[in-house]
């Protein structure tokens, strides 16, 4: 089978004079966690719904599974979108039977894998309830279920984390973990940078309909570091800024921040320090997510 | 278009509708209501009238005695009365006969002082030993009057009889007097019956001219409250979609034209089922089987039949008329985002659901008239006035097929326009859009 990627050749889309998304090209492979980060209104909500053929782009290509997207394909994913509800007069039993079999399951498969979910996330004694006598918290897990009830080769989360409370947004974590683990793809959109640094695998930065930045994590960070370190010791630290490859050396607190020239070794660095020094801690400063977003979004305009 | 799609929303949309309670206390609820409004009033008047005991002073002597006969006996009562009698205990009948009879009427002979007598009369109604008292005299039948005196003079039932009863007396006694047989004036008298007589296909049929009225105008009114009521639901219906926030969920697998079709089949099913259910109903109480064992209908009300072609036509109109009115409610329900908007929106639409309406007794009376015909072939009129134009008498066959090609085309063409701006709609929140911004989504959509 190949592997369950999503694809973005040159795709545009405009609400009358408004660009929303220009020329976005992007590749989401297999087996990972994709973050769509951006602020509010980059794009990110329209780039999903033309992934989803909710809407059609004015331009482009987009591919899944290394070929033009089918029907039968959308199937294969599961969707959660931004704006999601669920009919509150049905019984959560019947509502997932329901969006099962939107998704080609047949009704037996479905009301099976209903139970098993339900089970997995702890509402199976509320199945025969309605939905709208469940919590805000649970009918967030039910909606969560109605996602993956399918077992689907891909999943799309819309801002999955907004709104949701802390219990299930471990849910939502433990779930993209394991679809990664699987070797299956999760592709989720977010504003939150923090968020997408400790779940994402692989990144795109969209703003104003363009990506900015794209790529696996580590490697935009690696990119993106200033060759920076922190130093915190005793002994006589002005002389650090002396050393051969040092820049610059300033006090914060109790910690001194070295900037090296660029190509310098830290660990050569290190060496020299230890010679006049105390080193108590000395390690490699990585830029945070949203340093490398605004100083990007700066240098794109 | 994938069916399956459609199949499994439009099951769900028909499940969920035929659980509710609702649903089930319209669908019994109307016959019964229908039924109690048909039946009650008289039930409730066999019931609940009490014999009029009423003192009669005929100081001719002439008129009294036989209209106090005239009182306890008509042909119309004998009839009902042997009715009861076959269907009831004897103790029983005899105090339904009275009540039925609604007179006991108590003849007093003029004393020798009236206006002691007229007071005693009065006294005996406000005592409660009788209801009322007839005064006869011959000053008053110089002016043709009777006097009837009572604690209440509104029963007008009561003095409607009396009255009739008492003008046939004296007539008759004048007749008399003047020399004339009054058995034959009243013969030659008799006013003539219009015997109405159908003419259809399949020959002449004797039907009373209220009857073919019933039936059209139920069939007519059973087809304006369902294109009406379904067509509000679908509206609802979508609004809720949209105002819940499934519609996202559901259009990622499914094409909103899908969702929309499914949507329009489920409710059109259930409209169905419950138009079924009372058209069954109607159906099964006009059995000839079940009209013979309902003896006390016989021979007052002549039951109409349900033919059957007029039947198939019925639900023909009804989705035809249910798609064309429902897409259009739909297509408002998806471009505005909250009840009192779509309302406002909607009602354009339900003018036209409405305009049949103030047709309706222009083309009972003439269906044939080139105003009738025309209306009858407008598009949006069609299913309900050309329906009513069946029902009252067959037009020739080329009007109603034309009738049919023109809905179809017409039914078409709004669910083409109203998927597309239900397309866009759904996914739109927050602003009302204006009429050019909807002419564009159905432009470019």
């Amino acid at each position: 089978m190949p592997p369950p990627s999503v694809e973005l050749r040159g795709v545009s889309k405009s609400y009358g004079r408004f660009r929303a998304v220009d020329d976005l090209s992007l590749r989401m492979p297999g087996g990972t966690i994709f973050g769509l980060l951006g602020p509010n209104g980059a794009g990110k909500t329209t780039s999903i719904r033309m992934i989803m053929n909710i809407i059609a782009p004015d331009s482009g290509e987009i591919l899944f599974f290394d070929r033009a997207r089918t029907d039968v394909d959308l199937a294969r994913v599961g969707y959660l979108p931004e704006e999601r509800g669920l009919y509150p007069k049905m019984s959560v039993h019947e509502h997932l039977i329901f969006l099962g079999r939107l998704h080609g399951m047949s009704r037996p498969d479905a009301a099976a894998a209903t139970g098993r979910w339900l089970e997995r996330v702890d509402l199976a004694s509320w199945a025969l309830k309605k939905v709208e006598e469940l919590s805000k918290g649970m009918q967030q897990k039910v909606q969560l279920v109605g996602t993956v009830l399918h077992e689907p080769q891909i999943l799309i989360l819309d801002e999955p984390f907004s709104g949701l409370d802390p219990i299930n947004q471990g849910l939502f974590k433990e779930l993209l973990a394991d679809y990664r683990d699987g070797g299956r793809t999760v592709i989720f959109s977010t504003h939150i940078m923090e968020q997408a640094e400790k779940l994402c695998d692989e990144i795109c930065l969209i703003s104003g309909g363009r990506a900015i930045l794209s790529g696996p994590l580590d490697e935009i960070k690696r990119r993106h570091g200033s060759n920076a370190y922190r130093l915190v010791a005793t002994g006589e630290v002005e002389r650090a800024a002396d050393v051969a490859g040092v820049e610059s050396a300033v006090r914060h607190d109790d910690a001194i921040k070295l900037m090296l020239t660029p190509g310098v070794e830290g660990a050569d660095v290190l060496r020299e320090l230890v010679g006049f020094l105390a080193v108590r801690e000395f390690r490699s400063e990585e830029p945070s997510l949203e340093e490398i977003f605004i100083g990007s979004v700066r240098d794109a305009t | 278009m994938r069916l399956d799609n459609l199949r499994v929303i439009a099951a769900r949309e028909y499940l969920a509708r035929i659980r509710t309670k609702g649903f089930w206390i319209a669908t019994v609820g109307l016959p019964l209501f229908m039924g109690a409004v048909l039946v009650l009033p008289a039930l409730l008047l066999t019931r609940t009238t009490s014999a009029h005991r009423m003192v009669i002073v005929d100081t001719t002597g002439q008129i009294g005695e036989r209209l106090a006969a005239e009182l306890t006996e008509s042909a119309r009562l004998e009839r009902l009365t042997e009715q009861i009698e076959e269907a009831l205990p004897g103790a029983e009948a005899a105090a339904l006969e009275e009540k039925l009879q609604g007179f006991v009427p108590i003849l007093e002979a003029p004393a020798a002082d009236l206006a002691e007598q007229r007071a005693g009369l009065d006294r005996r109604v406000l005592a409660g030993d009788i209801d009322a008292w007839l005064w006869i005299s011959e000053d008053g039948l110089a002016e043709d009057r009777v006097e009837y005196h009572a604690e209440s003079v509104s029963n007008f039932v009561t003095q409607e009889r009396l009255t009739r009863a008492a003008s046939r007396i004296i007539r008759a006694f004048r007749l008399a007097e003047a020399g004339l047989d009054p058995d034959e004036i009243e013969r030659l008298g008799r006013s003539v019956d219009l015997a109405t007589l159908r003419v259809t296909e399949a020959g002449s049929r004797e039907e009373q001219a209220a009857t073919g009225v019933v039936l059209a105008y139920l069939l007519f009114f059973l087809l304006y409250i369902a294109i009406l009521v379904y067509g509000q639901q679908v509206m609802l219906g979508v609004l809720e979609e949209k105002s819940s926030r499934i519609v996202e969920v559901i259009v990622a697998t499914t094409r909103p034209v899908e969702l929309m079709a499914g949507k329009l089949a489920g409710i059109c099913c259930v409209a169905l089922t419950q138009l079924v259910i009372w058209l069954g109903t109607v159906a099964l109480l006009t059995l000839p089987q079940v009209v013979a064992r309902m003896s006390w209908l016989a021979g007052r009300f002549e039951v109409p039949t349900l033919a059957p072609s007029l039947v198939v036509h019925f639900f023909a109109f009804f989705v035809l008329g249910f798609l064309l009115f429902s897409s259009f409610y739909g297509s408002v329900g998806a471009a505005f985002s909250n009840v009192q908007e779509a309302q406002q929106f909607a009602s354009i639409g339900a003018v036209f659901v409405v305009a049949p309406m103030l047709l309706f007794w222009m083309v009972l009376n003439d269906p044939d008239s080139t105003l009738s015909v025309v209306s009858s072939l407008i598009p949006v009129f069609t299913p309900l006035l050309m329906l009513l134009r069946l029902a009252v008498k067959a037009p020739p066959w080329w009007q109603v097929a034309l009738g049919y090609l023109l809905t179809i085309g017409v039914t078409w063409g709004m669910i083409w326009i109203s998927a597309r701006v239900y397309r866009v709609g759904i996914l739109m929140y927050g602003k009302k859009p204006s009429l050019p911004e909807i002419w564009r989504w159905i432009r470019y959509a």
